[in-house]
């Protein structure tokens, strides 16, 4: 609610004038500042790299967003955009950390945004979560460890929090930076 | 090229008014580009990033269009 006019008390009722207010809605379509920049950032930034795509909102994950501004989650759509999610995602992950810092900076508030790509993200999710039990099936049955390929921090994290009540088995991460990766030892007795 | 590292300085500098970035191609059998960007030094630390990390994502974007446009880009921030 938005104060235009405040309102007088007048005297005795005389001379009193009422206040004018707007009162807005909030409603699913009212986008709040940070989303329309961040919107407007992201496909100014595919404008400069030369890249077709369209840029919309996509429904936030409520687990995000303790505090401060509300997490911003987008989705850009077309063709041919695997150049856009690039090796291992690392192009995405780039992309989505520059649109973090340019929204941040100008909000002067530090405002989460993820952003995919034709349902990368979630397609990636799962099938690390189907890989993470298969992985952990065949190490229980096994008694062996399985070391699996280099990922970055995020994807670990999914690993470790999908197994992490998995009877048996145990995950650790080893390694340094690029190649850190996760390891599903068998837990002895 | 440039308008692209251009415009990432621009929206993450304090001063965004001392941001320039000149563009030099080399012709040959491989078009070369190098990029060199440069900033109030205050904002030296908000275009490299801890460990590079924001240098590093500038870069990759710019390798996307570089591959689009079929030339090599190097990008030198100083």
């Amino acid at each position: 609610m938005e104060v235009l006019k405040k309102g007088r008390p007048g005297f005795l009722g005389l001379g009193a004038e009422e206040a004018t207010v707007r009162v807005t809605k909030r409603s699913a379509e009212a986008e709040p500042a940070s989303v329309i920049l961040a919107e407007e950032i992201l496909e100014k930034l595919l404008a400069l790299m030369k890249i077709r795509a369209s840029v919309g909102l996509k429904q936030p994950s409520p687990q995000e967003g303790a505090g401060g501004l509300a997490p911003i989650a987008l989705e850009i759509t077309g063709e041919d955009l695997g150049i856009l999610i690039g090796r291992r995602g690392q192009t995405l992950s780039s992309l989505q950390y520059l649109v973090y810092l340019m929204v941040s900076q100008q909000m002067k508030a530090r405002v989460s945004v993820t952003i995919d790509v034709e349902g990368y993200r979630e397609r990636r999710e799962a099938a690390l979560r189907n890989l993470a039990q298969r992985m952990a099936e065949g190490v229980k049955a096994s008694r062996q460890s399985v070391t699996l390929e280099p990922m970055p921090p995020r994807e670990r994290r999914l690993i470790h929090l999908a197994l992490q009540d998995y009877p048996d088995v145990v995950t650790q991460s080893i390694g340094e930076g690029e190649d850190r990766k996760v390891t599903i030892l068998y837990k002895k007795e | 090229m440039k308008e692209l590292i251009e415009y990432i300085a621009k929206s993450i500098a304090n001063n965004p008014d001392a941001v320039v970035v000149t563009e030099e191609r080399e012709d040959g059998d491989d078009e070369r580009v190098t990029l060199k960007l440069q900033v109030d030094p205050e904002d030296m630390g908000r275009v490299i990033g801890k460990q590079g990390r924001v240098a590093q994502a500038m870069r990759t974007l710019l390798r996307v269009k570089a591959v689009k446009e079929g030339v090599r880009v190097n990008l030198e921030i100083g």
